[in-house]
């Protein structure tokens, strides 16, 4: 399998289900990005990529606890895998090492 | 306490109908998280529009395609599977999968065939763009001579009718009459060949859609000797020149003319109605002038017209007749008074038939019609053989079943769910049906040219069709899939699998469902034995009765005399240049050769109107036909008086009561004063028609001026080199027309090319009929000795002989070939019966005839069941007992 390539909004949801850890489902990752980022995000867009993630292996997912407010739906908790942590760690490098090469701006007097 | 609002439910069912049952759950639950907290900041009306907004927001194909996804990694698993073992078992089980696959491609291949036909017919004159304003004229008309109204509707009208109408009824656009089959000959740049040629009018092409290739439609036909071609003809003169502007001898009346070729079209599809080769202007025919002045009571040529778009076919109709009736008044109550009829009695009237239906229309009296019955007997014998091929299906998988009994108790002992047994075994079925389907197809490429041979047509597959047919065979495999493997699939899967893995045999097959099946199918090939038989034995009795004359050995040419050279005397002096040919028996010359048209005579005889055929010859006719005369004498060439004199037939004689003919006259001229030609002499009567009409009233006068064929008796040694001889002194006699010759008896054989044809199909149909039936007989004596292997085993074991084992099996199939035969045998002589009505001469329906079908059939039953019959009787009874 040749090298996984990330897009924004699945960088996005991986990376909220790092920082979600045990808490990772799909409201959760919505309410999540809504409070941090101030973006609306659609849920069903969501779910599709927390599924896409899934496919790619970088996300595992089990069936979690019931709670009353979900009519006692079990919700579907998203972690993260190693693969997933390390594609992060590497486009985070990549990113690091790209803005090092950027000019740095200097604020003229 | 209130109740918690709720989102509506039809909007959570529709998210669990398209939502994966995988991800159902938790997504469900996500959404109603929301919902509570929607319920709590926003109130639940909008709570419940924001669920419901959320739910079709799901419905997106990243959840739906994970849906067949996720479904389809199981199914892919067991279907590569399923077809695995499919294949496994097609080629395990080769001779089963052979005849299985055998049937069902000859069913496939057949019904292709079959549609292709019909396709053909149904296409006929649907090509021209204009065809919804294009009408042929129909005529209804009382015979004038019999008296007795004809209902027949004839398509041949007065030459006068179309011009006529086009100035009296403003509805008719543009007309063309049309009249084809005329001969002549062509000659350019000193190549001569004889031509097939029509008459027509300028607008023809206009109206039509034969495109000109070359030529200008607008001025086209606009003088006399302009030609249209085709391009068969032009390549045999012009190769790929452009014939258009060069000018060419033709010669159609015995009169060379020149023509100018003013344009090219290509060859009439194979399924117009009308077909011609070289078309000249109306205006040409030899009694145009006078037909045009005086033509009302002649009714010579098909009309075609193009009304306006729109125009109401029952007004026009209407008017037609009222143009008409100006003309032929006087004449029709002239006409009444003479029959003796009431005035008010129409004795014609006029309609309009599209012509789209025009080939389909058998009312419509034209050479180019095609009975659509025809095509519903196909269609309808193609779908039977097709459900026989399903039955054979059925009837061999079951009869397979005993073998594939471990396999399903092994299959649900570890846990497969009936479903999926029906699903696999259904899988396998279709997998046949499709490689039936690749020799299927195979197949009608492989008899596609003999099919064309058999039906006359010209039907081929192009890239242009091809996919439809491809489309339609895949539609026949998936059908035959299904409906064939529907019933074993679950029977198969019905068996209990304790039962089956004990190896008890206690799931028996039932034939009970199948018999009824053998029988009929057996049934449908016996009618079609005793048919295609009785159909044979009567195109056996046709072409080698007796007529009354001698047709063998006898070449017709054809004079090319026409109007121009009438007197020129060619057949007196071909009889003098055949003279030192030795193998020349006898020269004589005919108006009208069999088959080949014929003249009628109208005659009053007591003031009772008679009609009879009436053929110019010379005195060396009825010799060279071995006629029998049985009063009075032949035609004396010595005796000048003889030219009015007239040899009749019995039916003639009958017809008028005579009872000295000899001391008769027959008046067939206009004027009552002349007592008319005189009867010197009585023939036998002889088949001049088809034998499907009777023989009718005939007389034959001498007059050298019609002899538009050369009869010419030959001994039947050296026939190619007196044919050369012949051909050597024509070119001295007649140099300048082509020598262009038939065997007389062949002449009379095309007379039942139509049922040669249809014979064909029949026979054809009988084949595979025959074929498949076997198969299908096959497979139920497998079922039949699979039931029955403990009870051989037993009977073996007990001292049975082989025969005895044989007999015991086959027993049974002997009683249902015979009740299919007897079930088909009334239907067959009773469809039968009506078909030989139609012949005025025809066999009589003998026992032997049924005796022999019947034998024949249960012969052929025989040897299907006699594979199973002698392998069970050959059987080991060690083999099928040791379980017990």
């Amino acid at each position: 399998m040749g090298k996984t390539y990330l897009g924004e909004f699945e960088e996005l949801v991986l990376t909220m289900v790092g920082i979600l850890g045990e808490e990772a489902y799909g409201n959760a990752i919505v309410e999540e990005i809504k409070q941090r980022l101030d973006r609306k995000v659609n849920l069903s867009a969501v779910h599709v990529t927390l599924y896409r993630l899934e496919d790619k292996g970088l996300v595992t997912s089990d069936m979690g606890g019931a709670t009353a407010t979900r009519g006692g739906r079990r919700k579907r908790i998203f972690k993260i895998s190693n693969a997933g942590l390390s594609l992060l760690r590497d486009l985070k490098q990549q990113r690091m090492q790209l803005w090092e090469l950027l000019p740095q701006l200097k604020f003229g007097v | 306490m209130k109740s918690l609002p709720q989102p509506p439910q039809w909007a959570v069912r529709f998210l669990e109908w398209f939502c994966p049952y995988l991800l159902f759950e938790s997504v469900l639950g996500d959404l109603l998280e929301e919902f509570d907290d929607d319920v709590e900041q926003l109130g639940e009306r909008k709570a419940r529009a924001r669920f419901i907004w959320n739910v079709i927001s799901f419905f997106r194909p990243g959840i739906l395609l994970r849906n067949n996804f996720k479904l389809k990694i199981i199914d892919n698993i067991m279907f590569n599977n399923y077809f695995k073992i499919a294949l496994r078992n097609i080629r395990k089980r080769k001779l089963y999968s052979f005849i299985n696959a055998f049937g069902l491609s000859i069913a496939i291949a057949f019904c292709v065939l079959i549609y292709l036909f019909i396709k053909d017919e149904r296409s006929f004159d649907q090509f021209h763009k204009n065809k919804s304003d294009l009408f042929v004229v129909a005529r209804t008309s009382y015979d004038a001579w019999g008296g007795e109204p004809t209902y027949e509707h004839s398509l041949y009208q007065q030459l006068v009718l179309g011009p006529q109408l086009q100035q009296e009824v403003p509805e008719v656009k543009r007309i063309a009459r049309f009249k084809s089959g005329y001969t002549g000959v062509l000659n350019f740049n000193n190549k001569s060949f004889e031509e097939s040629f029509g008459f027509t009018d300028s607008a023809f092409f206009k109206m039509f859609s034969f495109p000109l290739l070359s030529g200008d439609i607008k001025s086209i036909f606009k003088n006399p000797d302009e030609m249209v071609i085709t391009t068969r003809v032009a390549e045999r003169y012009f190769g790929n020149e452009d014939p258009v502007g060069k000018a060419v001898e033709f010669d159609f009346g015995g009169e060379k003319r020149l023509f100018t070729i003013s344009g090219l079209v290509d060859v009439p599809p194979s399924n117009s109605s009308l077909q011609f080769n070289i078309l000249i202007p109306m205006e040409n025919h030899p009694s145009y002038e006078w037909q045009m002045q005086n033509g009302w009571r002649s009714f010579s040529t098909p009309t075609f017209i193009q009304l306006e778009h729109g125009a109401d076919t029952a007004l026009v109709a209407k008017k037609m007749e009222q143009a008409v009736e100006k003309f032929v008044k006087d004449d029709q109550d002239q006409e009444r008074k003479e029959l003796n009829i009431a005035a008010d009695i129409k004795l014609l009237s006029y309609h309009l038939n599209n012509i789209e239906g025009m080939h389909m229309n058998t009312k419509l009296a034209w050479d180019n019609s095609s009975d659509p019955q025809y095509s519903y007997i196909l269609a309808g014998i193609a779908l039977l053989i097709l459900v026989i091929a399903c039955i054979n299906y059925v009837s061999l998988s079951l009869s397979a079943s005993g073998v594939r009994r471990k396999e399903v108790g092994v299959r649900k002992a570890i846990g497969a769910h009936r479903n999926q047994l029906i699903s696999q075994f259904t899988i396998e079925s279709i997998a046949l049906a499709v490689i039936s389907m690749i020799f299927g197809f195979a197949l009608v490429f492989v008899l596609l040219p003999y099919f064309n041979d058999f039906t006359s047509k010209q039907i081929h597959i192009t890239w242009g069709n091809s996919f439809e047919l491809v489309g339609l065979i895949f539609l026949l495999a998936l059908f035959i899939g299904v409906l064939a493997g529907s019933y074993p699939s679950l029977f198969l899967s019905s068996f209990k699998t304790s039962l089956v893995l004990k190896g008890s045999n206690i799931s028996k097959l039932k034939a009970g469902f199948t018999k009824p099946l053998v029988v009929l199918q057996f049934a449908l090939s016996s009618f079609l034995i005793i048919s295609s038989l009785i159909m044979y034995k009567q195109m056996e009795f046709i072409t080698t009765k007796d007529l009354g004359y001698n047709n063998e050995l006898v070449l017709v040419v054809n004079t090319h005399r026409g109007y121009a050279l009438r007197n020129n005397g060619l057949v007196e002096k071909m009889r003098v240049a055949l003279q030192g040919v030795p193998d020349v028996k006898l020269v004589s010359g005919s108006n009208s050769s069999f088959g080949g048209g014929w003249n009628m005579m109208g005659y009053t005889e007591d003031g009772k109107n008679k009609m009879s055929y009436v053929y110019d010859v010379d005195p060396y006719y009825i010799p060279l036909l071995d006629i029998e005369i049985l009063k009075g004498r032949n035609f004396d060439p010595d005796m000048p008086s003889d030219s009015n004199a007239v040899i009749v037939n019995e039916a003639l004689v009958k017809d008028m009561g005579w009872t000295d003919p000899l001391s008769e006259h027959l008046n067939w001229e206009e004027d009552e004063a002349s007592e008319g030609a005189r009867v010197i002499g009585v023939m036998k009567d002889y088949n001049f028609l088809s034998l499907q009409r009777n023989v009718e009233p005939l007389f034959l006068k001498e007059k050298d001026a019609f002899l538009n064929y050369l009869l010419i008796k030959i001994e039947p040694d050296n026939i190619p080199e007196t044919i050369a001889l012949i051909e050597d002194e024509w070119s001295k006699v007649s140099p300048d027309k082509p020598f262009s010759y038939s065997f007389l008896d062949d002449d009379v054989a095309r007379q039942y090319d139509a049922f040669n044809k249809w014979m064909n199909i029949m026979g054809l149909a009988t084949g595979f009929a025959i074929i498949i039936s076997c198969l299908g007989l096959f497979g139920l004596s497998g079922i039949n000795a699979l039931n029955k292997t403990k009870e051989i085993g037993i009977r073996k074991v007990f001292g049975a002989e082989v025969f005895n084992i044989f007999i015991l099996l086959n027993r049974q199939f002997v009683w249902l070939a015979i009740i299919s035969f007897l079930l088909a045998a009334p239907v067959a002589w009773y469809i039968m019966s009506q078909w030989l009505e139609k012949f005025e001469f025809s066999i009589e329906l003998g026992w032997q005839m049924f005796v022999f079908s019947m034998l024949s059939g249960l012969l052929v039953a025989l040897i299907t069941v006699s594979y199973h019959g002698i392998k069970s009787a050959f059987t080991n009874p060690a083999d099928t007992l040791k379980y017990e």
